[in-house]
């Protein structure tokens, strides 16, 4: 019976609980454990007599109601984190440095594990599975052949190990015996590949490359001196003087094409342009050809070796002449290096790369998402958008076919498109890209990382354009599922909702903020303080106001270990004042007012007037009077005038005006004492 | 001849004079997966409170595979299998196990689902969750997949 009951679907229990009673509250309990299931029966079952039977009428369902059930399940499901995350709520990542935390940490997890396989492998090389899965298999990393041979050093190069290889070599080559041209070669593919370096994770670091040059003038053809410092400074393997690869390069007997091709490719790779150029000079020398990757690798370099802009084309162009000469046909990643340099080349670059599109469509090669990244980057570079139609129509391409991966920097263009939607203020353009996002395997391009920055930038857009209603829809469908809302986002939320008049959605979003971390952020508290205390709303909205508002002094108070409070601000302070008087909890505004004096700041007239109304609505002359002194003590020009105030609105008693009056006289007295302290001084 | 011998076949046995030695552990049936009765302070879950003879009546099983239907092989396997793995999680989660690990296999997929408690921040589950996923995987070379559920505290069905 049990067995029965937790194998049941959800909405059977639903169902089930809803026809014998009303529950008391809500359904929230249907989705925990089968025992507090079991827990919240009994407790209905002694409600059963307190409360009545109310029998819901009959359902009837539409023919085809089973079918939309399941079409709405197939859509992507808006409360679900991505894939990777465990489905639980305490698992669930709750904004985007979490997210990233937990799938690095699943990642590092997964390492240490391949750690321990990598050193204990005599645990798991049984081969009992029908047929082997060779991926599941520790991986043999040491090489089997010994001694100093040939096939040794092949061995060494098919497993990466490049110091090994270079010092087998060396063995070799002092021991006399004659390396041959193949293995050589792939000796030196992969020192050029690595750079000199061992291909370990750590030493692996992202090449951050500029592409784009800051252009000072339009009209501007020499590039800033700046370029130079730049690249001296970016990270990554440089190429080394005489490092192996030269060296062995100036040793070998015999040098056939391959070497010379891969030794121009590596020093591309590496940033030795000019050292590359140098040897495709020589390899024209010695009457070889290049291969289609070299002149790629060539092209590439091309905006390096050249300031002007016009030479730097100049250049690109005689390399895809000798290309045409050596009969070398030009694939996909030629066309792309071409418009990267073209990239580097400003308004040149601009002309010019509408024709290169037009090469390609007469050599029909399709243009891959990197094309037209680099198309978009050259038309929109910069806030000053020139008019150009360029991204309509590239979006039109785009979104008519799926795309597979063809080259690296296909990877960006989403990211590239996305912000010149977001430049040029055009919401259309970003649905049909959205659109696009959706086609196919095209959202393969967007990695985890890059996906919580497009949409940031999307929702950014829509606060800006879209009715609220719309960019309500949009934030709660996208929050937690495609993207965790940044600080930005929120404000833009804020603004939105501001300029739609709907304040009453703040309660809410100060919820997700909470969850979402930002809760100790100045600026938003700024915000959120000063739009809620800036109308007068209705009463509930005005408690709901209140809450937040005591949730946010909780934030400035010192709680907890290790919890540094945040410092009030006089118009944060003010604020709070102003939300606690609106929905009438005197006691609690009467000890933020207290607060003023600590931080040596002065409540504004808007606020003292504000904390009268409300001590005159919850009918407490007492708290009136103490704001009265309080104000008297700061010596505020005003506490004239709400003494007037308290007098004339309040019913006083006895004691009161006389505690009233006597705060008077004390200002008196202290006027009388400094005037009496000037005469004495002159 | 043939009568005699048949007559001492029909004969019954005579005991012999020999003693015999228990070899095998003894096989307590009646104390097994139950969980005595106490002074009422030992909080125990629904898996814990069902002896065995309640497995398919008001109990699910643990381990799920098709090992023991009729013409299939490797039920042996999977029960050792099954006896590591369930060493190897209470080890990895120390002191988090909520209750009984079930495992559930589909073709070649294995199916982990535990019940933790809450004692470790989040990132420290997602890392242990990783390195169980991929060292389950290569040691078994089969794909194994972790599917965790959080609890605040163990569930307590009864008090014994």
């Amino acid at each position: 019976m049990a067995a029965r009951r937790v194998g049941a679907g959800c909405w059977q229990r639903a169902l089930w609980l809803g026809r014998r009673c009303r529950l008391p509250g809500g359904r929230e309990s249907c989705r925990s454990s089968s025992s507090s299931t079991a827990l919240g029966k009994t407790v209905d079952n002694s409600q059963v007599t307190q409360e009545e039977i109310v029998l819901p009428r009959r359902k009837t369902w539409d023919k085809l109601a089973v079918l939309q059930t399941l079409a709405s399940t197939v859509n992507k499901d808006p409360t679900a984190a991505h894939y990777m995350f465990q489905d639980d709520p305490f698992l669930m990542p709750r904004n985007a440095a979490n997210s990233r935390l937990y799938s690095l940490s699943k990642e590092s997890g997964r390492n240490a594990a391949k750690y321990i396989i990598k050193n204990f492998p005599q645990y798991f090389d049984k081969t009992f599975a029908e047929p082997n899965v060779p991926c599941l298999m520790p991986e043999s990393l040491t090489p089997q052949t010994k001694g100093v041979s040939e096939e040794a050093l092949r061995e060494r190069i098919h497993l990466r190990m490049v110091k090994e290889s270079v010092d087998m070599f060396d063995q070799l080559q002092q021991g006399g015996t004659p390396v041959s041209l193949e293995t050589t070669n792939s000796l030196l593919d992969l020192l050029c590949f690595y750079g000199d370096g061992e291909p370990t994770p750590e030493n692996e670091q992202e090449e951050k490359e500029d592409l784009e040059e800051p252009e000072v003038n339009a009209s501007e053809q020499k590039a800033p001196k700046r370029q130079f410092q730049r690249r001296s400074q970016s990270s990554g393997p440089r190429w080394r003087e005489n490092n192996h690869a030269e060296r062995i390069f100036k040793i070998m007997p015999e040098r056939n094409a391959h070497s010379y091709c891969t030794m121009i490719r590596g020093m591309v790779k590496h940033g030795a342009y000019s050292k590359a150029y140098d040897m495709y000079i020589d390899l024209l020398n010695e009457r070889h050809k290049a291969d289609v990757h070299t002149f790629n690798a060539l092209i590439r370099a091309a905006p390096y070796l050249k300031e002007r802009f016009v030479e730097r084309w100049e250049l690109a162009k005689d390399f895809l002449t000798h290309m045409a000469q050596q009969k070398v046909q030009p694939t996909l990643l030629t066309f792309n290096s071409v418009l990267k340099s073209l990239r580097r080349c400003g308004g040149v670059g601009r002309t010019m790369s509408l024709l290169v599109l037009k090469e390609m469509e007469a050599l029909d090669i399709e243009p891959s998402l990197a094309s037209y990244d680099h198309l978009l980057s050259m038309y929109y570079k910069g806030v000053d958008a020139q008019s150009s139609d360029i991204i309509s129509e590239v979006l039109d391409e785009v979104e008519k076919r799926s795309f597979t991966a063809q080259d690296p920097d296909d990877a960006s263009f989403f990211t590239t498109a996305m912000q010149v939607c977001c430049d040029l203020k055009d919401i259309k353009l970003a649905y049909q890209l959205n659109k696009a996002l959706e086609k196919g395997d095209n959202w393969k391009f967007l990695d985890v990382n890059q996906l919580n920055g497009y949409w940031s930038k999307f929702f950014s857009l829509l606060c800006m354009m879209e009715q609220i209603e719309v960019v309500l829809k949009w934030y709660k469908e996208m929050s937690y599922s495609l993207f965790y809302p940044g600080p930005k986002n929120i404000l833009d939320l804020l603004q939105a909702l501001d300029a739609a008049n709907q304040l009453e959605v703040i309660p809410s979003v100060w919820e997700d903020v909470k969850q979402l971390g930002f809760s100790r952020r100045q600026d938003l508290l700024e915000e959120f303080l000063s739009l809620m205390s800036r109308d007068q709303h209705p009463s509930e909205i005005q408690l709901a106001f209140a809450k937040c508002a005591e949730e946010i002094k909780a934030v400035h108070e010192p709680a907890g270990p290790g919890q540094v409070p945040l410092e009030w601000t006089g118009s944060a302070l003010g604020h709070v004042v102003v939300l606690f008087s609106r929905a009438g909890r005197i006691q609690d505004a009467w000890n933020m007012m207290e607060h003023f004096q600590k931080i040596n700041r002065i409540p504004t007239d808007k606020v003292m007037d504000e904390f009268l109304n409300c001590a005159k609505q919850t009918n407490c002359p007492d708290e009136a009077i103490k704001m009265v002194k309080l104000a008297a003590s700061l010596g505020l020009l005003s506490s004239q005038r709400l003494k007037s105030r308290t007098e004339e609105e309040f019913e006083l008693s006895e004691t009161q005006k006389k505690a009233l009056e006597s705060i008077k006289w004390d200002g008196d007295s202290s006027d009388s004492d400094s005037d009496s302290s000037d005469s004495d001084r002159e | 001849m043939a009568a005699a011998a048949r007559a001492l076949r029909v004969l019954p046995r005579v005991p012999s004079a020999t003693r015999q030695l228990h070899t095998t552990p003894a096989c307590l049936k009646t104390r097994a997966a139950r969980v005595r009765v106490g002074k009422g302070d030992k909080l125990v879950t629904y898996e814990q409170a069902h002896p065995p003879h309640h497995i398919g009546h008001r109990k699910g099983w643990l381990s799920l595979h098709t090992g023991n239907l009729c013409g299939e092989a490797g039920a042996a396997q999977r029960a050792v299998e099954d006896a590591f793995l369930r060493r190897f999680l209470y080890g990895t989660f120390p002191g988090l196990l909520a209750d009984e690990v079930v495992l559930k296999r589909r073709g070649n997929l294995l199916v982990i689902c535990a019940l933790l408690g809450r004692a470790l921040p989040p990132h420290k589950l997602y890392f242990l969750l990783g390195y169980t996923e991929t060292l389950l995987s290569h040691f078994y070379k089969c794909p194994v997949r972790l599917e965790l559920q959080t609890v605040p505290a163990r569930v307590p069905y009864k008090c014994l």
